[in-house]
């Protein structure tokens, strides 16, 4: 059992000068699970993945990836950005490429994943534009492509669809799903929108208010596709709200 | 749609053919009615002068000549002082030891005028050449030095974060990441710096030269001939007016990306 454990965080404490913000926090993720992560808005979801991605240092406490501590040279990790992450001055496939050449991936090899991750995201045709010349959801699925292309081991996002409109947001998650499936990858999710984390996780991780601690672990068995009106997801979503409300 | 389109276009080349002949037709009767004509050629007299220089020489060349030498020493100089520019505040944006070692000193230098080092150029280099493009050199490095500087500054964290997590090392970052987004900080630079320059050159060849817009201008003071100055200061003029033009045409071609290439 213990081999199938992808990401193990133990005890993990992150403050800022006095400021406590993530409090001994300790959880599992599994081989392949997706796992969305959410709690209030400003709880320290930002900053517990950019401690997992050592963007931060911890003040406390491990992050376990493959049963070693995280490192990135090691560790095919991909990190899909809240706000616009693309490289303005490449094109959407020198932007997939970038990952790729510094992995030094064959040419020929290269080319196939490119077409591969643009053909399921839709910017095949798009591939010779710039960033600029792109809508908001079409930059945040060239991230999306961008990651998918490495194929990571663990790929972690953080709110992608938070500046999207909620049609884009529906598809979006649906081609997400698709490529998770695809590549077996292990996903964690940071999302505030509680519908989103139903509709996408395998087990939804509550988190609390500042100093954030988990405050449940829900296993989210409905099955795929999954259906927002549905009965079952409509109690599981009012579960994790009634766990997430501060008010 | 269209015909108001065209209808703008029309109206603005229009009035800027009225502006221009307006100006032209008050100053050809001010110099010929008035005892203006004393101090200032009138503009046929000038604009004829200007064609004739194109293929009589002033001094040991044409006007073209003239542009050219002084063009030349502003050219090799510019780009000298480019290169380094940008090398050395790309780095001093980037990397913190660098920014130690290298901006106290650049600090120091940045607010002094290029024109102020002349003299102490011509004691160092004599009045040849090396005087001229060291002056040149120093009013392009200041200004390109700062904007690239600026620009490695301002790179988006995120996409420093975007690059780490894709596997790129440092070198690597700031070769693929700081670099690039500090291009059009440092063409902002090297518009300011290509003025700068060819301001720089004309004072530099006042001082002493033997040909160049600059020469041109003292020369015809020393003379009294103020069709000569009026001609040296119109070939500045579009001079400076072509390398803009140029400089905004590379621009759009290598920032096709962002905002300000367009």
């Amino acid at each position: 059992m213990q081999t199938n454990i992808k990401v193990e965080v133990k005890n993990l404490t992150k403050s800022f000068g006095d400021l406590l913000v993530l409090d001994d926090i300790s959880f599992n993720v599994t081989s392949g699970e997706f796992l969305c992560i959410v709690g209030p808005t400003g709880c320290g979801k930002t900053t517990f993945l950019n401690s997992l991605t050592k963007l931060y240092s911890i003040t406390k406490g491990s992050i376990l990836v493959n049963n070693e501590p995280v490192n990135l040279k090691k560790h095919n990790i991909a990190y899909i950005f809240q706000e616009n992450s693309t490289f303005p001055w490449l094109t959407v496939e020198q932007n997939v490429s970038f990952g790729l050449d510094i992995k030094k991936v064959p040419k020929d090899k290269k080319k196939e994943n490119i077409k591969e991750v643009l053909d399921i995201v839709g910017l095949y045709a798009f591939r010779k534009y710039y960033p600029v010349q792109l809508s908001a959801s079409m930059v945040q699925r060239v991230s999306i492509a961008r990651a998918f292309a490495t194929k990571p081991e663990l790929l972690l996002m953080d709110e992608p669809y938070g500046q999207l409109d909620i049609e884009l947001r529906y598809k979006l998650e649906d081609e997400l799903i698709r490529l998770w499936k695809k590549t077996n990858t292990t996903v964690l999710f940071i999302t505030h929108n509680i519908e989103e984390a139903v509709y996408l996780g395998d087990r939804i991780l509550v988190l609390s208010n500042k100093p954030t601690k988990v405050k449940e672990s829900i296993d989210n068995h409905i099955p795929r596709p999954r259906s927002i009106v549905s009965p079952e997801f409509v109690k599981l979503r009012n579960r994790v709200t009634e766990l997430i409300k501060w008010w | 749609m269209m015909n108001n389109r065209y209808l703008r276009v029309f109206l603005k080349i229009f009035s800027a053919i009225i502006s221009i002949g307006a100006f032209l037709l008050i100053w050809h009767i001010a110099t010929n009615g008035t005892k203006l004509g004393e101090l200032m050629p009138g503009p046929i007299e000038l604009i004829s002068s200007l064609i004739k220089s194109t293929y009589t020489n002033i001094g040991k060349y044409t006007i073209i000549g003239h542009i050219l030498f002084s063009l030349s020493r502003v050219l090799i100089a510019f780009t000298v002082g480019g290169v380094i520019g940008i090398l050395l505040g790309t780095a001093m944006g980037w990397y913190k030891t660098a920014e130690a070692i290298f901006r106290p000193f650049y600090e120091m230098i940045r607010p002094i005028p290029p024109i102020a080092w002349i003299s102490l150029a011509i004691l160092w280099f004599g009045l040849g050449e090396i005087m001229k493009y060291f002056v040149i050199f120093l009013a392009a490095f200041s200004i390109i030095t700062y904007n690239a500087f600026a620009g490695a500054q301002a790179v988006d964290p995120v996409l420093i974060g975007a690059a780490k997590m894709l596997g790129a090392k440092d070198s690597r970052i700031f070769r693929s990441i700081v670099f690039p987004s500090a291009v059009p900080y440092i063409f902002a630079g090297l518009h300011t710096a290509i003025s700068a320059s060819w301001a720089t050159v004309v004072a530099a060849e006042m001082v002493r030269a033997s040909e160049g817009a600059g020469w041109l201008i003292i020369q015809g003071m020393e003379m009294n001939n103020m069709i000569q100055i009026l001609i040296g200061i119109i070939a500045i003029g579009i001079v400076g007016l072509l390398l803009s033009i140029i400089m905004r045409g590379v621009e759009a071609k290598l920032c096709a990306w962002s905002k300000s290439g367009k």
